[in-house]
């Protein structure tokens, strides 16, 4: 499993650079549509290291063609300058009945299967490569389809799963997604997200996906018990910090990620759920 | 069974009210339907007042009195909440109770210029940079988008020596298509 983090902005490149070399990441992953206006040449010689690239507003589901057009186009560009080892968007909402949320909102996995697999086929079309989507930490109880849906997706249209472990997690806390239900997901993906996550300020309590804390112990647990579903060869963990980013901290979250895949897939349990994932 | 709210099955059943204060109350508070609409409307307040704390000395320290009514009147306008959201905060604002007490210098230059960070962080057409000007000040504020792997967007306020025609409404942009300051092509309205 190789490990990565997420570099959204530039004010963060000299801690990726200090992360590379110290060794505690293998990978840089770019919200690439931040860097737009850069050089594609500049993102490609920017770190000494593979790269992903994670899409943020393609709005693939919203956009109309010709903006869509135009935005693969840009894309390409840097999929050709830096050939990334995945791209990877977001299905979700940004807007509204012509409103923009700034929390983003969730699809109706049940309602709009057949509008997004089009959608998503058209988008890979355009950017002309398999794309890895992002499964969302849901709260309400739709959450509960989202695997089902991503299994769908994935034998309609080619597309990956980007699966978001952490997001997970505030799923099944949220609306009793089980974790068991995205064994398939997780069998067939080969690129995964994890970050921290908190708890509502108000009750009843809910998991919100926020970026900005310690990874948490029943996230590191699933990482752990799935270990083996996880890992294979190619597979990628890109660790996302996108506030109190504090060196020492990531470090410490990096040094968890790296140990439960470095320990030797050997045990009863793993045996247990490799042959279950094989059944 | 409780029907005196609005089934909530899915997110997508919640998206009205996800910036709707009045249609938060139409839900009880110890369901979490409340609390993922109040967990959006607090990225809605966070996203005003983090970025423009000044506006919670004129309101009180929770801020719902800016917050509340702009929120109902952005919503009868339809507001897109796009890169112009604290624009259409100031032009509340100006038809508010606290129009007599703006700092209009300080205020304004925060509020232009976290506008044309919004706009420089989230616009993914090809212009490069954005000036926004009011007519209630000469002083122009450019948003540039990242171009450097070590940058990232630059908010820069501009006294031109020759004042440029105010807007026909508060305020007006237009955008840059490098990143260098061009001529004037004259100001477009903001879109709602």
């Amino acid at each position: 499993m190789r490990i990565g983090l997420n570099f959204t902005l530039g004010d963060t490149y000299d801690m990726v650079k200090r992360l590379l070399a110290e060794g505690h990441i293998d990978y840089c992953e770019f919200l690439i549509d931040n860097f737009f206006c850069v050089d594609p040449a500049e993102i490609a010689g920017a770190f000494d290291c593979p790269v992903g690239f994670h899409v943020m507003y393609s709005r693939f589901l919203e956009s109309d063609e010709a903006t869509l057009v135009e935005f693969a186009k840009r894309l390409r560009d840097y999929i050709d300058a830096a050939d990334p080892i995945y791209v990877s968007d977001h299905i979700l909402r940004f807007s509204h009945d012509g409103r923009q949320f700034f929390h983003l909102g969730e699809i109706d996995y049940f309602a709009e299967y057949d509008f997004v697999r089009d959608r998503a086929l058209r988008w890979q079309e355009l950017v002309g490569q398999k794309i890895h989507f992002e499964n969302y930490p849901s709260i309400m109880d739709g959450g509960l389809e989202a695997p089902r849906f991503f299994e769908r997706l994935i034998d309609d249209t080619g597309a990956g799963v980007l699966f978001d472990a952490s997001n997970a997690i505030c799923s099944h806390r949220n609306c009793g997604t089980p974790l068991e239900s995205w064994r398939r997901v997780i069998g067939s993906a080969e690129h995964f997200h994890v970050a921290g996550y908190r708890q509502s300020l108000i009750e009843p309590y809910i998991a919100l996906d926020t970026h900005a804390e310690a990874l948490a112990a029943d996230t590191l647990s699933f990482l752990r018990d799935y270990r083996s579903v996880f890992d294979k060869s190619g597979a990628t963990i890109t660790y996302e910090r996108d506030d109190e980013i504090e060196f020492d901290a990531i470090v410490e979250d990096l040094k968890e990620i790296r140990k439960i895949f470095a320990e030797p897939m050997e045990g009863h349990r793993n045996e247990l759920v490799l042959s279950a994932h094989e059944s | 069974m409780n029907l005196s709210y609005p089934p909530t099955r899915a997110d997508r059943d919640l998206y009205p009210a996800l910036m709707s204060i009045e249609e938060s109350e139409n839900f009880p508070r110890d369901h979490k339907s409340f609390v993922r609409i109040d967990t959006s409307l607090r990225v809605y307040w966070h996203t005003l007042f983090d970025i423009c704390p000044d506006l919670l000395t004129l309101s009180g320290p929770d801020g719902m009195a800016i917050f509340r009514p702009f929120m109902a009147w952005a919503a009868r306008r339809r507001l897109a909440f796009d890169w112009s959201f604290y624009l259409w905060v100031y032009v509340w604002l100006q038809e508010s109770e606290f129009r007599d007490r703006l700092d209009r210098d300080g205020l304004l230059q925060t509020i232009m210029g976290a506008s044309a960070a919004r706009w420089a962080i989230l616009d993914r057409s090809k212009d490069c940079g954005i000036v926004i000007g009011c007519a209630d000040t000469s002083d122009l504020v450019v948003g540039w988008k990242c171009h450097s792997i070590r940058g990232g967007r630059q908010i820069e306020l501009i006294e031109p020596e020759e004042a440029l025609p105010p807007p026909a409404n508060t305020f007006g942009y237009f955008t840059q298509p490098d990143f260098e300051l061009g001529g004037f092509p004259g100001w477009q309205g903001l879109s709602r």
